[in-house]
């Protein structure tokens, strides 16, 4: 079974035991790996009335088939689980080498559930896993915790760990999982879901080779995708030069960089704390995940010596989101939330919302606008769940309804927005509004067509043609997740070098179109795990000032997101009814029917089964076998 | 999205890729398919000249609809194309009366095209054989000859699938000159004796 390793490794913490599993071939082939893998496994066991800080949440770190090979930006992994924050199937990713490691441990997916009596950590490497006991850990921020376990004096020197800060500890639904100490399994608050299951961290070991089924197709597959990304700009210049944050000025150029809370789309101070600022004032060199050509991540200079960051993300929503302007204010807000372990979208937009309640006489413990001190105060607090910080803790959505202003909350699904404001890019809106995981850039990032022209660019202020593009980026994003590559490789690649990559690596033939299949399936069964619960139509909405309030000034001015129009259109394309659920024709095209019938809400059927208990092991999964390693 | 058609259809037109009126344009739009009208020119389409109808069924569209309506619904059915050139690229044309494969030799579509496959049917035209094998080729690659008759290519966009026509022209075009020229090509791409397997 080249590309993938054809074995998942059961964790259960409460008791101890470990146990493999081989991988059933027809769901490699079906949802290859990462996001799909992890989203089959969670709709499988995990049903929706399960609490996701319970024990019987699932905790799913998957890889995919292109991971730990030479495909440029595949040193990725994802974990899914059902998210804290929002309650939908949710999955994040992210890179460093951890995911390679894992992979390397001869796994395709590692699955944790239950809760240990006392704080550990996990350590996997290519013979099993052990639980550890891992209460001298407790407490300690998140690079602390990986450097006390794979840092100079650690017992794991060299392997890669990720682990969670106080805001995981204490079941803060904003927190994220640090990987390395500096990437970030960030969104949906699924550091609380590791702090829920008294797991501090895991330790990833493994050194098997990962092989590929036809090593000469392959190596030519990536020679000749490696010249599309040393040859296009985006990712041999724009991002190796300035990372992340030279989206910074563009977006701000175009009225579409949200500030303060989101009610404006340009910040003048914008260029303070900007991609060339950046560069042109701490950077010290680039950094890379594992087997990556763009290298897009910074290492800058900081107070207390080198660290990572910060990214476009963190730099709008803790700096122009929340009106602070300053670099440094931003570079000592992220590093605050990278040792709390704090997601720092959803930590920046909520901090953002307790300003404006703040300001509107909503929230006396607030802060400010523009109060970087703050800022940080209510980080701080938030991750310790100290004072008003414990309101903060509970996300944006829940802060502003405790005050009669849940529209003030700029979130979808529960999960606070990213980067960008729609109103200046109404694909995006329309992203924004039918993300599975709720408010989000990476399930659909339509700044590709909309502002970088790739590949091609089409209207930002127009409604019409959205719709379709956009799920054919829904697939492609979903089936990228499920490789698992950085959506950055897309800007120079498209499905089709991916395709040939897979076929190579794993001697199952892939054309383009099957992995918009794949994207397409793990796209629908995620919306029917959200369906399961009663989610329809009326939440694939937008905050109503994003709906009702037009732009005041600047190139996007009069602007609201004309949503229900284009999501018409776009239910139509997909194959669902007014009311956004699949029909049983289109749902028996992706394999998914058994899966439809099972949903309420859905193409009709019960409610799925209830109660905290794990349900039985998923259909591509066997019975559990005996223990290598730890258990008892 | 009149301007879009009429836009790509007088490049096509200008570049010499089609005839006064051959060739023809479509987008897929969900489940309809927005197509140029049969007989239409490329080089000067007004309004009434880019018709609608179903990716599946027929309805009265089809009564104006390309000639070709059946092989662009195939190609919607069986890839996730969104957009359809259809065009008779002379140079390309040329060449798929020769060979099997059009391998590039040029820089621009070495990079983007790698190999384009020639596939033959009996009926170049609105034939159930073309409707099977020009699908099955733009599963693999996005843009296929049909020999003797011209290029179908797939895009996101009408610009995209315009591209890779242009590109594949040229390339045509570049090889007819070389082997005009005659001598011996030098080779400067690392790896190009793989390209027949791309």
């Amino acid at each position: 079974m080249p590309g993938w390793m054809g074995r998942v490794l059961r964790v259960d913490l409460g008791s101890g035991r470990t146990a493999y599993e081989p991988l059933d071939p027809r769901l490699a082939r079906d949802y290859l790996g990462g996001r799909g893998l992890g989203a089959r496994i969670v709709f499988d066991r995990v049903p929706p009335t399960q609490d996701p800080l319970g024990p019987g949440n699932l905790l799913v770190f998957a890889v995919g088939p292109l991971t730990g090979t030479r495909a440029p930006a595949s040193g990725r992994f994802s974990l899914s689980t059902r998210s804290p924050l929002t309650g939908a199937i949710h999955d994040s990713n992210a890179g460093g080498t951890f995911g390679v490691r894992l992979k390397r441990c001869g796994l395709d997916a590692l699955v944790v559930e239950g809760r240990a009596p006392h704080p550990v950590y996990l350590y996997v490497d290519g013979s099993g896993a052990e639980v550890r006991d891992a209460r001298r850990l407790w407490g300690l921020d998140a690079p602390a915790a990986t450097d006390a376990l794979c840092g100079p004096g650690g017992p794991h020197r060299g392997a890669a760990a990720l682990s969670i800060g106080p805001a995981g500890e204490n079941l803060v639904r904003l927190a994220a999982i640090m990987v390395e100490g500096r990437r970030a399994l960030a969104r949906g608050g699924v550091g609380a879901v590791m702090g829920s299951k008294n797991l501090k961290a895991v330790v990833a070991a493994g050194l098997a080779p990962v092989e590929v089924a036809d090593r000469e197709a392959f190596d030519f597959v990536v020679y000749e995708a490696l010249k599309l990304v040393r040859a296009n700009p985006v990712t041999s210049r724009a991002l190796p030069q300035f990372g992340t944050a030279v989206l910074v000025n563009l977006l701000n150029e175009l009225g579409a960089y949200p500030t303060r809370n989101f009610l404006q789309s340009q910040f003048p101070q914008a260029g303070l704390a900007s991609g060339e600022a950046v560069a042109s004032t701490v950077l010290l060199r680039r950094a890379a995940c594992h087997g990556c050509p763009i290298a897009c991540a910074r290492v800058i200079r900081g107070p207390e010596g080198e660290e990572e960051g910060p990214e476009y993300e963190s730099i709008w929503a803790l700096g122009a989101n929340c009106g602070v302007s300053a670099l440094g204010d931003i570079v000592a807000a992220n590093r605050l939330c990278n040792r709390l372990g704090l997601d720092t979208i959803s930590a920046g937009g909520t901090v953002a919302c307790a300003m404006e309640l703040y300001e509107a006489g909503a929230f006396s413990d607030g802060a400010r606008f523009g109060d970087a001190e703050g800022q940080r105060r209510l980080l701080l607090g938030a991750a310790r769940r100290d004072g008003p910080g414990a309101e903060l803790a509970e996300g944006s959505l829940a802060l502003a309804a405790s005050r009669g202003a849940a529209e003030l909350a700029m979130q979808v699904k529960g999960l606070e927005l990213p980067a960008y404001d729609p109103r200046g890019m109404q694909g995006q809106g329309l992203a924004f509004a039918t993300s599975n995981r709720g408010g989000c850039h990476l399930r659909a990032n339509m700044l590709t067509c909309e502002v970088l022209g790739l590949p091609k660019m089409v209207d930002r202020f127009a409604r019409s043609g959205k719709a379709g593009l956009l799920i054919v980026i829904q697939h492609s994003s979903a089936a990228m997740d499920s490789l698992v590559v950085c959506k950055f490789a897309g800007f120079a690649l498209s499905d089709e070098h991916w395709a040939r990559m897979l076929s190579a690596a794993t001697g199952v033939d892939y054309a383009t179109q099957d992995l918009q299949l794949v994207g397409e399936r793990v796209y629908n069964l995620e919306r029917l795990y959200n369906l399961r619960q009663g989610w329809g139509r009326e939440r694939d909405t937008l905050p109503r000032r994003l709906l009702e309030t037009p732009v005041q000034g600047g190139p996007a001015a009069g602007r609201v997101v004309e949503l229900q129009p284009m999501l018409d259109e776009y239910y139509r394309f997909r194959g669902w009814d007014r009311e956004g659920r699949p029909s049983p024709a289109k749902l028996k095209a992706l394999g998914l029917e058994t899966d439809g019938a099972a949903t309420a809400g859905g193409a009709a059927g019960p409610p799925g089964p209830g109660g905290a208990a794990p349900g039985p092991a998923g259909p591509g999964v066997a019975p559990a076998g005996p223990a290598r390693k730890g258990g008892a | 999205m009149l301007e879009e058609f009429q836009r790509i259809g007088r490049s096509l037109f200008q570049e010499g890729i089609v005839s006064s009126h051959g060739g023809n344009l479509s987008v897929r739009v969900g489940d309809r398919i927005l197509i140029t009208r049969r007989g239409s020119m490329l080089g000067h389409l007004k309004e009434g000249d880019v018709v609608e109808t179903g990716v599946e069924s027929d309805d009265w569209g089809i009564t104006l609809a390309s000639s070709e309506i059946g092989v662009h619904r195939a190609i919607y059915r069986a890839t996730s194309g969104l957009a359809i050139v259809h065009a008779h690229p002379p140079h390309a044309v040329a060449l798929s009366l020769l060979q099997d494969e059009i391998i590039p030799v040029d820089s621009e579509a070495s990079y983007l095209l790698h190999r384009v496959p020639v596939v033959a049917t009996e009926h170049t035209v609105g034939s159930a054989e073309v409707e099977k094998v020009v699908p099955q080729a733009l599963q693999e690659y996005k843009i296929v000859m049909l020999r003797g008759h011209g290029s179908f290519a797939i895009g996101q966009f009408l610009e995209e699938a315009y591209q890779w026509t242009s590109v594949l022209e040229t390339a045509a075009r570049i090889i007819a000159i070389l082997r005009g020229l005659g001598g011996e090509v030098k080779e400067y791409r690392r790896g190009s004796g793989e390209y027949r397997r791309w």
